[in-house]
């Protein structure tokens, strides 16, 4: 547990009669981890009960291998927070909020004005740092969050759906920020429903479903990349009684064979098939299952 | 040497020096604090009642010094034209009241409005630093204004004392404990409360009439009550308990509420201890609510 970057044993978390954790446990590497899920999944109560703000009703979190209840005031020196909701003051500049929030992280003054120009550079908000926050755009708004939560150097930062309301370029350029941090030696766990920013930034994922794990592992086992899709003219059954002859795994999709083979190519055996079958062939391609794809497959299956 | 210039990428520095933890935490919500309730680093008209009340605090008693100078007729136990350091008070407790009214909201209630709250939670800081450090920069201001115009009052008179400067500081000593105990006094009867006030309430123009509500009306009816014979109704007049006691360190007497209604010095000092420790207690258990 304690090589873990998060681990959780039991955890879990009702606020009154409604329960958002259901005894979860798991245990996540450093690296750029993604906690996915629907709204309401338990995703934020468990990033709080991380950070140390709501105390577990049932069970252990810990964070660098520190327990996130007692530990906290330690686990706060080392870790950022940027928040889903608004958390910036409006009348003051982008620079001096950087300044604070630098402070806050622990840093003294002089280091704290340093790093607060550097990381406003970063977020590239240098133009903008003696502007009034007040008067940012959303996207702005939402770089200076991830500024104020990287502006201590943490070892880890909690990114809570870190790309909502932004326009196409705002998000592009945010999950780009975010894909850097790993670069710089700060971990991340982003947290969000956006399946697509997960699979552009992460490399570990953790899925909730109705305040339960649903499934932990590397993205790579996760998501697959070796099945191929083939559009058969003639007797598909046919084929696809080949293809299992052959050893593959298919599977029907609508006018579609999915094939997956683990010991060799799909492709291969797809041209062997239609060969002996003499069936025609309309299209063929390989087909990624997505992250999409494994959250739909496991939602509510547990 | 080239002519060409050359670009250098810096890139992302990590940040290996002190962290300060805690300590540095709490003391940057209180420095905060202080830029908040003085404006500073805000806009310009943040900045406009807080700095014409610390003017104002001090003006009277830069006349004072001034016209003594001019006049050389100064002496603490003459009958000057000018008010003593205990009548200053009078003057500075109506214009550190009107600071407290707007700096109470404006240090507490932002903060949760604009969810800035969410970034202290998320930082090496408990809830009660938090309450402290913004506590702390509201008494420190009001100490500040009750405290500055005597400092100089006190240095000003003594320059001009007939038996010299540090004569007049050895022999005038005594009046230090008086006005730092006087300043502590009504820092301790204005602030907690307004703090409390703006902790529960959710907008600061709330927080600003409910204050003044409790502080004005309240004394304005517990005098009404005292008079018509309901003699613990004096004990409401919150705004004047802290007049009672500074009357009382300097050996004066007065009119305030608590007086007419016969109660002794040390009652109006224990309602002022109660409300505060009361208003912190409460505000520390909304904020660890809160935070």
């Amino acid at each position: 547990m304690t090589d873990s970057l998060l681990a959780a044993r039991d955890l879990g978390h009702a606020f009154g009669s409604v329960v958002a954790l259901h005894s979860v446990n798991f245990d996540v590497p450093p690296g750029r981890i993604g906690l996915v899920g629907a709204n309401g999944a338990g995703k934020t109560t468990l990033v709080k009960i991380l950070l140390g703000i709501l105390r577990p009703t049932t069970g252990t979190a810990t964070v660098f291998g520190d327990d996130a209840t007692s530990e906290f005031l330690p686990i706060r020196s080392r870790v950022g927070y940027m928040p889903e909701s608004d958390c910036l003051p409006l009348d003051v500049t982008a620079a001096d909020f950087l300044i604070h929030a630098a402070g806050l992280a622990g840093l003294p003054k002089n280091a704290a004005r340093q790093r607060a120009s550097d990381v406003l550079t970063l977020a590239g908000l240098h133009e903008e740092r003696f502007r009034r926050i007040g008067g940012f755009s959303t996207g702005m708004k939402q770089r200076t969050k991830l500024a104020q939560a990287i502006v201590g150097h943490p070892d880890l930062v909690f990114l809570d759906e870190p790309t909502a309301g932004l326009d196409p370029e705002g998000r592009e350029d945010m999950l780009d920020l975010i894909s850097r941090l790993g670069g710089f030696g700060i971990n991340a766990l982003v947290s969000s429903h956006v399946l697509g920013d997960i699979e552009r930034t992460c490399d570990w994922v953790l899925m909730l479903d109705g305040g339960r794990v649903i499934r932990s592992g590397p993205l790579d086992q996760l998501v697959e990349d070796d099945v191929a899709s083939v559009e058969i003219i003639g007797d598909r059954n046919a084929v696809a009684a080949a293809l299992t002859d052959a050893g593959a795994t298919v599977e029907h999709d609508g006018r579609h064979l999915l094939v997956r083979a683990p010991d060799s190519d799909p492709f291969l055996l797809i041209r062997d098939a239609l060969a002996a079958t003499g069936a025609g062939m309309l299209s063929l391609g390989p087909r990624s299952t997505s992250l999409e794809d494994v959250f739909l497959s496991q939602e509510g299956s547990e | 040497m080239s002519d060409r210039g050359a670009v250098y990428d810096l890139g992302y520095t990590p940040y290996s020096g002190e962290r300060l933890g805690r300590r540095g935490a709490i003391a940057a919500t209180y420095r905060d604090g202080n830029y908040r309730v003085l404006g500073i680093k805000r806009r310009a008209r943040k900045k406009i009642l807080p700095w014409s009340l610390a003017i104002l605090v001090m003006v009277p008693a830069v006349v004072f010094v001034g016209f003594s100078f001019l006049l050389s007729s100064f002496s603490p136990d003459a009958d000057s034209p000018f008010a003593n350091q205990q009548q200053y008070f009078g003057i500075t407790a109506t214009i550190v009241f009107l600071f407290v009214v707007l700096a109470a909201p404006e240090l507490l209630i932002p903060d949760r409005r604009e969810g800035v709250l969410s970034i202290y939670s998320s930082r090496p800081l408990r809830p009660d630093d938090y309450v402290a450090a913004r506590s702390a920069s509201l008494l420190t201001m009001v100490a500040g204004f009750m405290l500055l115009p005597q400092v100089l009052m006190y240095i000003g008179f003594s320059a001009l004392d007939a038996d010299g400067f540090f004569s007049a500081v050895v022999s005038n000593g005594s009046e230090i404990p008086k006005f730092v105990a006087a300043s502590a006094v009504y820092a301790l009867a204005y602030a907690p409360l307004a703090l409390l006030i703006s902790t529960l309430a959710e907008r600061k123009s709330v927080a600003t009439g409910v204050y003044l509500g409790t502080m004005i009306i309240g004394s304005s009816l517990a005098a009404f009550l005292v008079d018509s014979g309901t003699r613990y109704a004096a004990l409401l007049g919150f705004a004047e308990h802290p007049t009672h006691v500074v009357e009382w360190i300097y050996g004066a007497s007065g009119e305030t509420v608590t007086q007419r209604a016969g109660f002794d010095p040390w009652v109006a000092m224990v309602i002022i201890g109660g409300v505060a420790v009361a208003s912190v207690g409460i505000m520390i258990w909304r904020y660890r609510r809160l935070m």
